[in-house]
């Protein structure tokens, strides 16, 4: 141990700060790393640690706080600068130079930082980084044709060939297969040499638990807690933060003697009518990237459908497959009896599916009440004004803002516009897609009531949730979505005492 | 310095003028705030307006301040197979693609125009384009006033179809967020169609009122593009009564310009200002990104 | 056009790899456009001339749009202010065209440098509308300020060289073009400079300084653009405003680089060639010419966005596939 290694540390951000309007993304985080060290961050969605990649980055400028690298005051440095003096990150959503080809994605780095290095030993650097990174084989593909878990190898290797001494990984393990989850922790262990400092951001909790010395808990923009590894992990209060905050009992249940499988996914409390919603064998995805595959499910009239899984899993591009707001590549979808594969969502509205997105999508230009009566369209007055009460009634905080601008309001306050806007349209199904994403637990509270009201009224609902407990609360039958499949679907009971569902959550899964 | 009544006369026609180009700049502004479309055959709709105005008048003797209404319908019904045909095929092929094909239509309209009307400067003659309208000291000719007082209402009422209708709240709304506007039902492919349309009949009818106010050749419309852009950063993307103030406030430093530096500065005083705008906030008309 | 040879490239068809083999092939091109003056008639020396100006404003265009994502319609800014430079010097200080044409490359690196500030702020299409009114601000400015001549613009006063001798100075230009476009596209500065076109963020995040970068690439096709409009300038013998600073000079790389090919290193050749040879079939009709060009924009834009080396490029891939796949 000498001197120096005593003396500051490599990384010191303290009381960091990040407001959108009247969103806070960040706030008084403090974060100190030394040389050579790990740490995690991990929390739920929406609590903010990808601001705060941005924030280490420089790819966001910070609202409050001050952060020092190697001892230098860094707060007002543009990405580059930072780059420069050895900070490399890697985007969640993967943002390769896409007319260019993988060996020159590394080379942008390496002749950006060093100019007149010799060719050779540029060259032999990036087969180093791409063999460790799994993608030798890809040296001479253009980015723009690797398929998105190849893209997010690309980002790892790209920060590599900063040769960083700190190093922001934004959730590369998301949508890997164990094998590939070994692979890339076998990475990042050969990337601890003592002087690489990481910062791993991850959902997979296998990465954090076999690579990381310590551990940052964040939810709301703030330090949850935070500690060695083994000891926050094994505290009650993270895991209610990721299982949700009605964690409790229940979960430790016995198994089912039967779990259902995966080749029957459909629910039938009410085998005589026919489904409302039915897919069947739907893929579907962005560009080259195929996220869910061969997927087929059912809605009956007034059933909730709950769909569970993890980040990345696919849930949100099931909600869009849905409102017909994304092309389907393969399969059929019909809504109370009719083909609605090649419809625009616009049409598909009109049918009486309405999808309240995650991201809340308020209209900024419209009024509370705007927002909301946009969405009742081709109706009488008289009926869009009873329409507008009853969301009124259910959501009262709206009434008294209904003259303010839509986006002017809290998180929460914008979520519950958002259910009320997919009310307005009297729709025939709802899907909710991940309605407590950044919510405090008292909002969520308030908004799984109103759903539950909704449910006492007959709605039919599909409800998209990361926060397990709240989704088999309300729900009649649940889905859990693995990459893009249905892994494990049943009554709500059945599926709650379903080991599976822990270790889904925990990564525990062989 | 020239005589107070001078100053006066050039303030008040930078003002009455200002409040024509912002009707023009208002087409080039909704396209722009709903389409993401920066439309570089702005300034040929401007001159198809002025020219559908002489024709009118040449072929049937209808006043073009009459046929507005036929003018602006004329221009949307222009409007319509231009975006149908060639914008919405490219869609989802970045910004790049649809201003360029623009840019190729502006090429194409200017050179059309000196092929089928020749290349000469025109004028609509009209008595009250001619003719002052006197108040004391004060004298500027009768379609200023008049052109002024159209425009304002037109802003007006467009700026009530987009504030209070039905259907001006299905265009902001799909103008915030096309994709959660179509899930809610709003059929944005036809919200802009209008929209583009509803821009076109904007500076077919602004074009009009220039052409009789002032002259103006095939190849004016390049000039007023960049004026209106100036106009727009100075108002506000999206902000129609914005554009309305940025336009007047245009047309008075024009003509301030023309008056210190000489008549040919007005149109480089509107540029300058484009260009250090630019420089200083870009963020004016950069709220959201490209 | 790969900077970096990785291991086991698949050597591609259409590319001739060896460094000297392109060296030998470039200088004797050169060597022969520089003689070709002596055997060629006057009408194809002119015709020659003007290809050559034409592709060295479309290399121009095409480092700054198809390699640095920075769509310019001020090219003319740049040429009308050449000429202007150019014509100043000759009448005033007394200067040769080599001279002269060497000051407006530096009064184009100037203005380049002065005006990055600004329009390099704005991104994408904002960037686009920003040098259109560059280029309309200056020619208002040449018009009006009085010591231009107004509209009625300059006469060069000295005697002019011939054409034979303004062919070699375009070759000269042109060679020194091809050099710089070589170093640009083909080196190291190429992978940074494609980077940030591709997203200036990422870019960003892994040390590249995207203003600098921007400005390098935007100084050499701004002097590039300025000495041709100087040499153009130095041929015709008289400047005014509508013609050195007309949008046409702005259009007319830009169609050409598209019609060629945005970003494909024989782009602003091929397309030049081209449009040059349109050009001339359709010398009496200039406006339908420019209409024509309008329609091919719009067309190529649509169905062949990578332009005609893009379509040639695409079908040798598929002959050069198609055997070697039916191979064992």
């Amino acid at each position: 141990m000498t001197a120096a290694a005593y003396s500051a540390p490599l990384l010191d951000a303290a009381g960091l700060g990040k407001r959108y309007g009247g969103v806070v993304a960040n706030d008084g985080i403090d974060i100190r790393l030394d040389k050579g060290r790990v740490l995690g961050v991990i929390g739920p969605n929406g609590a903010g640690k990808s601001t705060l990649i941005g924030l280490l980055g420089g790819a966001i400028a910070p609202s409050a706080g001050r952060i020092h690298f190697e001892g230098d005051d860094i707060t007002a440095l543009p990405a580059s600068e930072r780059a420069r003096r050895g900070i490399g990150r890697t985007y969640q959503i993967p943002r390769p130079f896409l007319d260019m080809t993988v060996a020159e994605n590394l080379a942008v780095g390496q002749f950006s930082l060093s100019p007149f290095i010799s060719a050779a030993t540029a060259t032999a650097e990036r087969r180093d980084i791409l063999d460790r990174c799994g993608l030798a084989d890809a040296a001479d593909v253009k980015a723009r044709d690797l398929p998105l878990l190849r893209r997010k190898r690309l980002e790892v290797a790209r920060a590599l060939a900063l040769k960083p001494k700190l190093l922001l990984l934004d959730e590369v393990g998301a949508g890997l297969i164990d094998s590939e989850v070994s692979e890339l922790i076998a990475l990042i262990r050969s990337l601890m040499d003592g002087e690489r400092s990481i910062i791993i951001i991850e959902h997979v909790i296998r990465i954090v638990k076999e690579c990381c010395e310590g551990l940052v808990v964040i939810n709301f923009g703030k330090v949850l807690t935070k500690g060695p590894t083994a000891e926050v992990l094994a505290s009650d209060e993270v895991s209610a933060v990721y299982l949700g905050t009605s964690h409790g009992g229940t979960a430790k249940a016995s198994p089912i003697a039967v779990p259902s499988t995966t080749d029957d996914p459909a629910p039938s409390p009410s085998a005589t009518t026919a489904p409302v919603l039915a897919l069947e064998g739907v893929s579907a995805g962005y560009g080259q990237a195929r996220v869910i595959h061969d997927l087929s499910l059912s809605v009956m009239p007034g059933q909730v459908v709950g769909i569970l899984g993890t980040n990345g899993a696919g849930k949100t591009t099931l909600a869009h497959v849905i409102s017909r707001s994304l092309p389907v590549t393969a399969g059929s979808i019909r809504f109370a009896g009719n083909d609605i594969t090649n419809e625009p969502a616009h049409s598909v509205a009109a049918r009486g599916i309405a999808h309240c997105m995650e991201g809340r999508r308020i209209f900024a230009s419209l009024s509370v009440e705007e927002n909301l009566e946009v969405a009742a369209r081709h109706v009488r007055a008289a009926e869009r004004k009873l329409r507008l009460e009853r969301v009124y009634a259910l959501f009262p905080i709206l009434a008294e803002r209904r003259n303010s601008g839509g986006t002017s309001m809290s998180g929460g306050q914008q979520q519950a516009l958002a259910i009320g806007r997919a009310l307005m349209a009297k729709p025939r199904l709802v899907i909710f897609d991940e309605i407590s994403l950044g919510l405090a637990p008292v909002m969520m509270d308030r908004l799984y009531e109103a759903l539950a009201e909704l449910k006492r009224e007959g709605l039919t609902m599909l409800v998209v949730e990361q926060d397990v407990e709240r989704a088999l609360d309300l729900a009649d039958t649940a889905h859990i979505i693995n990459k893009g499949r249905i892994t494990l679907s049943g009554p709500t009971s059945v599926v709650r005492a379903d080991e599976r569902l822990r270790h889904l959550y925990f990564g525990t899964e062989e | 310095m020239p005589a107070l009544d001078v100053i006066l006369n050039a303030l008040i026609s930078g003002v009455l003028l200002g409040g024509m180009l912002a009707l023009t700049a208002l087409g080039l502004s909704i396209i722009l705030g709903v389409l993401r479309l920066v439309n570089l055959a702005h300034g040929e709709f401007l001159v198809a307006g002025a020219y559908a105005g002489l024709f009118l008048l040449q072929w049937t003797g209808i006043d073009p301040l009459a046929g507005l209404a036929l003018i602006g319908l004329v221009l949307a019904l222009i409007g319509y197979p231009i975006h149908r045909f060639l914008l919405v095929p490219l869609a989802g092929k970045g910004p790049e693609a649809s201003m360029m094909t623009m840019f190729g239509l502006s090429i194409i309209l200017q050179n059309l125009f000196v092929l089928l009307f020749s290349a000469d400067t025109r004028a609509i003659d009209r008595s009250y384009a001619n003719v002052p309208l006197e108040f004391g000291p004060i004298s500027v000719p009768q379609i200023f006033v008049m052109g002024f007082v159209i425009s304002v209402v037109l802003i007006v009422a467009v700026h009530l179809l987009i504030a209070r209708s039905r259907f001006g709240r299905d265009l902001r709304a799909s103008a915030d967020q096309p994709q959660a506007a179509a899930i809610i039902g709003i059929n944005v492919s036809r919200v802009h169609a209008f929209t583009f349309c509803l821009g076109a009949a904007c500076a077919g009818i602004g074009g009009t009122l220039i052409g009789i106010a002032l002259s103006f050749t095939p190849t004016s419309g390049a000039s007023y593009l960049l004026t209106d852009f100036a106009v727009i950063v100075l108002g506000g993307l999206g902000n129609v009564l914005g554009t309305l103030v940025g336009g007047i406030v245009l047309g008075v430093l024009q003509s301030i310009g023309g008056l210190t530096l000489g008549d040919g500065y007005r149109d480089l005083v509107g540029l300058v200002l484009f260009l250090a705008m630019l420089s200083v906030r870009p963020q004016g008309f950069l709220g959201h990104r490209a | 056009m790969t900077v970096l040879t990785s291991q086991n490239t698949p050597q591609r068809a259409i590319s001739i790899r060896s460094p000297t083999i392109r060296i030998v092939i470039a200088c004797t091109a050169f060597a022969v456009l520089l003689a070709a003056p002596i055997v060629l008639p006057a009408y194809f020396v002119e015709i020659g001339f003007k290809l050559l100006i034409y592709i060295v404003l479309a290399e121009a265009w095409n480092l700054l749009a198809g390699y640095g994502g920075l769509v310019s319609l001020g090219t003319s800014s740049f040429f009308g202010l050449g000429a202007y430079v150019t014509v100043g010097l000759i009448n005033h200080a007394g200067a040769g065209p080599l001279q002269a044409l060497a000051a407006s490359a530096l009064a184009g690196i100037a203005v380049a440098i002065v005006m990055s500030r600004g329009l390099f702020r704005l991104r994408g299409l904002y960037f686009t509308v920003g040098t259109l009114a560059l280029a309309e601000a200056l020619r208002l400015f040449v018009i009006n300020v009085p010591w231009f001549g107004g509209a009625t613009g300059l006469f060069v006063t000295v005697d002019l060289p011939e054409i034979a001798a303004l062919f070699r100075y375009a070759t000269l230009l042109l060679a020194l073009a091809a050099l710089v476009m070589a170093l640009a596209t083909g080196s190291r500065f190429s992978v940074l400079l494609r980077a940030v076109r591709d997203d200036e963020d990422a870019a960003g995040q892994v040390g590249v300084r995207a203003f600098r970068i921007k400005l390098a690439a935007f100084i050499v096709a701004s002097a590039l653009i300025a000495s041709a409009g100087g040499l153009q300038a130095i041929k015709l013998g008289a400047i005014e405003p509508y013609g050195s600073f007309g949008l046409q000079w702005s259009v007319d790389p830009l169609a050409i680089v598209i019609i060629g090919g945005l970003g494909m290193r024989f782009g602003a050749i091929v397309g030049a060639v081209l449009f040059v040879a349109i050009g001339e079939l359709l010398a009496d009709y200039p406006e339908l010419h420019v209409a024509i060009t309008g329609v091919t924009l719009i067309l190529l834009i649509r169905f062949a966005p990578r332009g005609i080396c893009g379509l040639a490029e695409a079908a040798l891939r598929r002959r050069g596939a198609a055997p070697r796949e039916a191979r064992p």
